[in-house]
């Protein structure tokens, strides 16, 4: 039997049209051999990490003159034997280069393959692929993945750490030698619920871009659209634990994308309580989405929110008690008789998708609370259990648990080929 | 004389007490070699049962039909519930004992059942060590037997320590089994290093106990055995003073002294359980430590210094003892001590207790590596019934470690190993919420039924308890307040056993202990099942063999790092690959698959 290796794939990585260079990426074992047949190297191989120029020859005709960069096992972006063709942009010897590439063993990737072998080869964790996901998803491009939630997850799992080890010292000790542990228990724990915070803070702030906030003018319909999208008994609601809506926040599954819609009912949108009205502008910052309702699309969008926001979708509401205006842009939707819902979601789902790992980190920040309020009530037994659930947790994003494993599926189903 | 026995035990203290008991429970003739028979059931340390985990392992055993639940209770003089604040999954029962009164009833325990006792020291095992045929004593010869159980304590080659004093022995006043340790060393078994130590006793006449905290017993109504009865009605107090300065600077003084310090001792003593002058270098800027002073006894001579354990010199010892408050004038009666001794590597010893180069030589107690009355009487109890069931061609036995501490512990020692003396703690089980000392009688009835170790009376006891809480369950599952199942609503909080009696009528006449056990079930019902769920996931792991794997190096589906690090630890078992560090759920992923494929070629 030949020794099973995972396929070689290839994919260009620029984006499409003219352009003076574009890469195209080989990984998979095999992919050097590949390549030096491809490029007649027999002289000059590819071994661990080369730069080699070369002409990609067909029947005797060049197609290009190309660059090639090897990277070895274990050091590559997927973890695996990769080259990286530096070609001239020119879409029909890029689409040739591919053919070449297919004819001679590899064949083309799927949406974010390159990542997932970079998943399961141990060269991204979850919270790296996330955040890569979500920085692509930027069109303005300007946050940069630096780690940092990363460390802050790190941050706090030593804090769950520390603190558990501390709550059974209390639980084996605690009668014996280590009296006044139980008065220094309310820091630690105050101590922590912060490090939970930042660290939902920056969950938050990397899942930003796939947020949907329902706006409009008073008695435009928003909360009844929000209870319509995100209703009891809808396939739609994430059943996970913990992503449990509460009341203006939930989470869908659209087209298995997962989308944060966010009902600004509680605050009236532009009505009546401008304070907290402001407060919900000044949280747009460009990158989410709106939904814009007024009945019968009436009312368009107030000037800040078209200033702040980073799409609108706009939607006429109550389409069962108005007539029809025409306008194409303008989505018609009846709460009461459903219709418009279908194509809501369909232009929702265009929405990048994003993950699930505010939904985790804001269980974790739960759980920690909870844990702390069995402490109070001299559930020390309870306590510890509950931290230790919550090590799990924090550990599996970090790592690359089976629940992560999903939410990294989902994020890579909204990367492009080639990444 | 019997020419051979069915089981040999080595060893009358907690755990060999306890193997004896046991394996004559299944039916077998045992003979027990003691060096000094007058000394079985010895307390040689402090003269109480139980603490945290350890009581539950105290009830366990009572589950288990073991004896040192009711010599305790038989004994007791004292009696706190440890951690009655801290959640009912983490009480711990804990008594002061009669330390002389306890051996005694110990003693009865062997007599009574007609098991065989023997005075002598056993030199070393006979026959091959794939099978041996007995164990040759010093002063009567070879002694035959089916099966040995090993329970030598601190005496495999016994090493007692006091500043620049030294002696050869496993406890002040007896021998050191030299000659053994050497026959198992031959034998080539792997065996460390690990020291212990003992504190000072005081002569009580001497000990101003006014000066002292005074510690109220709770009372006399708990018993660690199942049976509930209660034949003592002696009680004591005990105190509590502190270490301050003084004590701390004597130690500081004499540290050179210190057979420790000095490096004369190289095994590693117990973290959780540290001389005074561990304590002192370990934790300079702590001056005050809180000393627990026991009575060895009703009205005894002498008191136990619980937290000042100590190898020092007998002047530094003095000195340190007189410098706490209302022992200005004490006298010491019995000087402290370190003890170094010889116990099994991990990698020596199964699942079943069983020494895994030998089909019938078991281990039991403190050369596993334990330390502890109730870790030693647990194991004891587990050896002596394989032993037993060796002996009559059945099968071995073990415990689940989500089931009982004893599972607990068995486990840790054969599969991880200790670097130091292993304490039970409530925190080694991941299944706490259950392993709960309430319901140990319910938790361990069909282990002992299965390994046949049940006196008929206890069986009924513990059938009669199951059958009691079966009935209580369908009351609560069955009756409703305010319209929600009993079952449910008592997981409220704030709701007492009295409040759940008050709603319903068909439980007035059932069992109270009982129906407080069954309560907890019903509040910890959800976190156990998740656990159960947990330890299943990770059970069918443990099912997939690594071992036809023939090199690591050409798996393609795993990644580079993974492969070496598998290819250098070479696991048994998924379950073991998962545990190492570094292997990622994808590389089980990618193992899963590689064997599959193996498997379909």
């Amino acid at each position: 039997m030949n020794t099973i290796s995972p396929e070689i794939i290839c994919a260009v990585a620029t984006p499409e049209g003219t352009s003076a260079l574009s890469v195209i990426r080989v990984s998979g074992k095999g992919s050097f051999d590949l390549l030096e047949k491809i490029m007649s190297l027999e002289k000059n191989r590819l071994t661990g990490m080369r730069r080699k120029v070369g002409r990609i020859i067909e029947e005797d005709r060049t197609v290009d003159e190309v660059v090639a960069v090897s990277w070895p096992e274990g050091r590559s972006f997927t973890g695996e034997e990769m080259v990286e063709i530096i070609c001239h942009g020119i879409p029909r010897s890029i689409r040739e280069i591919i053919e070449i590439l297919i004819k001679n063993g590899a064949r083309r990737a799927e949406q974010g393959e390159f990542a997932r072998r970079a998943f399961g080869n141990g060269r991204m964790n979850a919270v790296q692929i996330i955040a890569l996901a979500a920085l692509w998803d930027m069109e303005s491009g300007q946050k940069v993945f630096n780690g940092e939630t990363e460390d802050s997850c790190r941050k706090l799992l030593s804090g769950i750490e520390s603190t558990r080890e501390t709550v059974e010292g209390i639980i084996e000790f605690g009668e014996t030698h280590l009296e006044g542990n139980e008065e220094s228990i309310r820091s630690v724990f105050g101590e922590l619920i912060q490090r939970a915070k930042d660290f939902n803070k920056e969950a938050a702030s990397i899942e930003k871009s796939s947020r949907v906030m329902i706006m409009g003018p008073v008695n435009s319909g928003k909360s009844t659209l929000f209870n319509m999208l995100t209703g009891k008994g809808r396939a739609l609601v994430s059943s996970e634990p913990g992503t449990t809506r509460d009341g203006s926040t939930c989470f869908m599954e659209l087209s298995g994308r997962r989308v944060q819609i966010c009902d600004t009912a509680g605050t009236d949108g532009l009505g009546l309580d401008r304070s907290a009205s402001e407060a919900v502008i000044d949280g747009l910052d460009g990158t989410e989405r709106v939904i814009w309702m007024s009945t019968g699309g009436k009312t368009p969008p107030a000037d800040e929110v078209r200033e702040r926001a980073g799409e609108i979708i706009e939607i006429a509401a109550k389409s069962d008690l108005v007539d029809k205006n025409g306008t194409e842009e303008i989505l018609s939707v009846s709460s009461v008789s459903g219709e418009g819902i279908e194509e809501l979601k369909i232009v929702l789902s265009r929405v990048p998708g994003s993950m699930s790992l505010s939904g985790t980190a804001r269980r974790i920040l739960d759980s920690i609370k909870e844990s702390y309020r069995f402490v109070s009530a001299h559930e020390y037994d309870l306590a510890a259990e509950i931290l230790g659930d919550t090590e799990i947790e924090a550990r599996r994003i970090i790592g690359s648990g089976e629940n992560i494993q999903l939410s990294v599926e989902r994020a890579l189903s909204g990367m492009c080929v080639g990444k | 004389m019997i020419k051979e026995w069915d089981v040999i035990v080595v060893g009358g203290g907690h755990a060999g007490i306890e193997a004896a008991l046991a394996a004559t429970r299944i039916g077998c003739r045992v003979v027990l070699i003691s060096a000094k028979i007058s000394r079985i059931g010895e307390m040689s340390c402090n003269p109480a049962i139980g603490g945290i985990a350890k009581g539950t392992i105290v009830r366990e055993i009572d589950a288990l039909d073991g004896s040192m639940a009711r010599s305790a209770d038989a004994t007791t003089l004292h009696f706190r519930m440890l951690n009655r604040r801290k959640g009912p999954a983490v009480w711990g029962p804990r008594v002061q004992s009669d330390a002389a009164e306890y051996a005694r009833i110990q003693q009865l325990y062997i007599g009574n059942k007609g098991i065989d006792v023997i005075e002598d020291e056993v030199t070393g095992l006979d026959g091959v060590t794939e099978m041996v045929t007995g164990v040759r004593c010093r002063k009567i010869g070879t002694i035959r037997g089916k099966t040995v159980v090993l329970a030598a304590g601190t005496f495999l080659r016994g090493r007692l320590f006091r500043g620049d004093e030294l002696w050869k022995g496993g406890r002040i006043g007896d021998i050191s089994a030299d000659s053994l340790e050497r026959d198992l060393a031959e034998r080539m078994f792997h065996v460390e290093r690990f020291k212990t130590g003992t504190p000072a006793r005081i002569v009580r006449s001497t000990v101003n106990t006014a000066e002292l905290e005074v510690q109220q017993s709770e009372g006399t109504d708990f018993t660690f055995s199942f049976d509930e009865r209660r034949p003592s009605t002696k009680e004591e107090v005990c105190y509590i003073t502190y270490t301050d300065k003084n004590t701390m600077n004597i130690a500081k003084d004499f540290l050179h002294l210190s057979p420790l310090m000095a490096g004369r001792i190289e095994g590693t003593g117990p973290r959780y359980c540290p001389s005074y002058e561990d304590k002192v270098v370990k934790f300079p800027d702590r001056e005050r430590h809180k000393i627990f002073v026991e009575p060895m006894g009703y009205c005894s001579r002498d008191f136990y210094l619980n937290g000042l354990s100590t190898s020092l010199p007998r002047e530094a010892q003095i000195s340190m003892v007189r410098s706490l408050p209302g022992f200005r004038r004490a006298e010491i009666s019995d000087y402290g001590y370190a003890v170094e001794y010889s116990y099994f590597d991990f990698s020596e010893i199964d699942d079943t207790l069983r020494l895994r180069r030998t089909e019938n030589v078991f281990a039991a107690g403190q050369i596993c590596g334990t330390s502890g009355y109730e870790e030693a009487a647990g194991l004891g109890l587990i050896a002596g019934a394989n032993a037993g069931r060796f002996a009559k061609n059945l099968e071995l036995l073990k415990l689940s470690r989500m089931n009982s501490y004893i599972g607990v512990m068995i486990d840790d020692i054969v599969s991880k190993g200790a670097d130091e003396p292993y304490r039970m703690f409530s925190s080694r089980a991941e299944n706490r919420l259950h392993l709960r000392q309430d319901n140990a009688d319910r938790r361990l009835y069909k282990s002992g039924d299965r390994f046949g170790i049940l006196s008929q009376e206890k069986r009924e006891l513990l059938h009669s308890s199951l059958k009691e809480a079966d009935t209580i369950g369908n009351i609560l599952d069955s009756e409703t307040v305010d319209g929600t199942r009993i079952s449910k609503w008592c997981r409220r909080p704030g709701i007492s056993v009295e409040d759940v009696v008050a709603r319903s009528h068909s439980l007035i006449d059932r069992d109270k202990r009982v129906l407080a056990s069954v309560l907890l079930d019903e509040k910890y019902r959800g976190y156990i099942e998740r656990n159960l769920r947990r330890h299943e996931s990770s059970r069918n792991l443990e099912n997939i063999s690594l071992r036809r794997i023939g090199s690591y190096m050409e798996i393609d589906e795993i990644c580079w790092e993974a492969r070496e690090v598998l290819e250098r630890d070479r696991p048994d078992t998924m379950a073991r690959a998962e545990k190492i560090p570094g292997i990622r759920p994808t590389d089980l992923h990618g193992l899963l698959i590689y064997l599959g494929r193996q498997g379909s070629t």
